[in-house]
């Protein structure tokens, strides 16, 4: 081997084996300088795809009337996530004072945004949106749409006006999660791989003989201190019961394929 | 040389920017093209060691960058069993293997065979997939592989080989510019007098 062939080798492998070295925070700080340098190219390939997008829905509708709708979904969408949660709340209340006398007092408080790029890479399952620390956003937050759980923020943008977020459908976000009208409890998470078709959750760690059946709507438990209590995660699909636990598919509430705008949860629960 | 190797660098940095415009194909099983890649893989065949090693360097630093997702996040006593991470920097590595196989048949491809180059950019792509969807099982335990994921991976493999005909005359070009000849060998052979 040449000499300069060698001293490039070693420069190579004392280069991977300092990446493969960096703490997390390193790794966030390279992450934001690259997307901070490539943000100009990332507003217009984003504003390439809305358009091609909505391109193709144009052949049914006007542009006018396609915004109108959106706005109005978007609209309609907010109104149903805070009247679900007046419902709940009304519901809990009643329960507490009767119960317990006991007031609480709760904040929800959501920002809207649009899907402006989806899988993005290769292997993760992830979306971006059209808003970010601007917005009062920062990692770790809980995204829903009006039909349920969407996924968390992943990562915000230096520039403030974007942020990732790891869909349901990933395996990496896992959610506690509970079946309604049994005690059964569990991890709800995405499965590798599952990109074609519809996407199906696993709900593992439920007790061997688990009393849940198909048709049953699962809910988060708001354990773990990302996502908010009783929020919709999707329907029991089947069910497997094995020697030490039991574990369920579950179908999305959430349609992955046509998600345009989402709300991410600025305050956690109480 | 020198002029010719830079402009590679700078090719594989606006091989990054234009991969933003492409998104995922959802109608092929959501295969995609991977163009950095591609690009990564027509240079490294083009071009000599130490230059193709700085190529992989770069690409899989930044191509780790562009993907990495972050922390885990939430109690830890809830979510016991928490799905790891692909280490920060492992596409370095796999780019680097990528390119020594490319110039494994670089004295082909300087004999102005280019097209056994382009054939092998698909395997490579494939190749590179393939080992990294085996890292995430290795490193999240449980081995799954779906009739989805190998079609996901044999098409971007193959959109990804369509173009690289494109790419290696985009390359000939530039070295044409530059002075440089990334086929000595064919030259000589068409200079030679019958």
């Amino acid at each position: 081997m040449k000499p300069l062939n060698l001293i490039a080798l070693l420069l190579f492998l004392g280069g991977a084996v300092w990446a493969l070295t960096r703490s997390e925070r390193t790794v966030r700080e390279i992450q934001n300088a690259y997307y901070q340098a490539i943000t100009p190219f990332l507003k217009s390939g984003s504003q390439l795809e809305t358009r091609a997008r909505l391109f193709t829905k144009e052949t049914r509708h006007s542009k006018e009337l396609e915004a109108e709708l959106e706005a109005t979904r978007e609209q309609l969408g907010r109104l149903k996530l805070i009247e679900a949660r007046f419902r709940e709340l009304e519901y809990e209340n009643v329960q507490l004072r009767h119960a317990l006398d006991f007031k609480q007092t709760t904040r929800f408080d959501v920002v809207a945004a649009r899907v402006i790029r989806r899988n993005p890479t290769t292997w993760w399952q992830t979306v971006e949106i059209d808003a970010g620390s601007k917005h009062g956003i920062g990692t770790q937050l809980a995204v829903l749409s009006n039909e349920g759980l969407v996924g968390k923020i992943d990562r915000v943008d230096n520039s403030g006006d974007r942020a990732s977020v790891l869909l349901l459908t990933d395996e990496k976000c896992q959610v506690s999660a509970r079946v309604e009208g049994s005690p059964e409890v569990g991890i709800l998470s995405g499965q590798r791989g599952g990109f074609d078709g519809d996407p199906m959750l696993r709900l593992r760690f439920l007790s061997p003989n688990a009393a849940v059946r198909n048709g049953q709507r699962v809910f988060s438990t708001g354990r773990g201190g990302i996502f908010q209590p009783n929020i919709l995660l999707g329907t029991i699909h089947s069910v497997e019961k094995g020697a030490l636990d039991s574990e369920a598919l579950v179908r999305p509430s959430v349609n992955f394929a046509d998600l345009g705008a989402v709300f991410v949860v600025l305050s956690a629960d109480s | 040389m020198i002029r010719y190797s830079f402009i590679t660098i700078l090719l594989l940095l606006a091989a990054f920017v234009v991969q933003q415009f492409l998104p995922a194909f959802t109608g092929l099983h959501h295969s995609r093209i991977l163009l950095v890649q591609l690009v990564f893989l027509c240079c490294a065949v083009t071009v000599g060691q130490p230059t193709m090693l700085l190529l992989a360097f770069m690409g899989g630093f930044l191509w780790d960058a562009q993907c990495a997702l972050g922390p885990h996040g939430g109690d830890p006593e809830v979510y016991t069993q928490q799905v790891e991470n692909l280490r920060f920097g492992y596409s370095i590595l796999l780019f680097g293997g990528m390119g020594v196989l490319m110039q494994g048949i670089q004295p082909l491809f300087k004999q102005g065979k280019w097209h056994f180059s382009a054939l092998l950019t698909g395997i490579a792509v494939l190749l590179y997939l393939a080992a990294e969807y085996t890292i995430i099982n290795f490193i999240r335990g449980e081995f799954v592989l779906n009739p989805a994921t190998m079609r996901q991976m044999a098409w971007t493999a193959f959109l990804t080989m369509l173009f690289s005909p494109l790419v290696f005359w985009m390359l000939f070009r530039v070295a044409n510019l530059c002075d440089h000849s990334i086929n000595p060998e064919a030259g000589r052979k068409r200079r030679r007098p019958r």
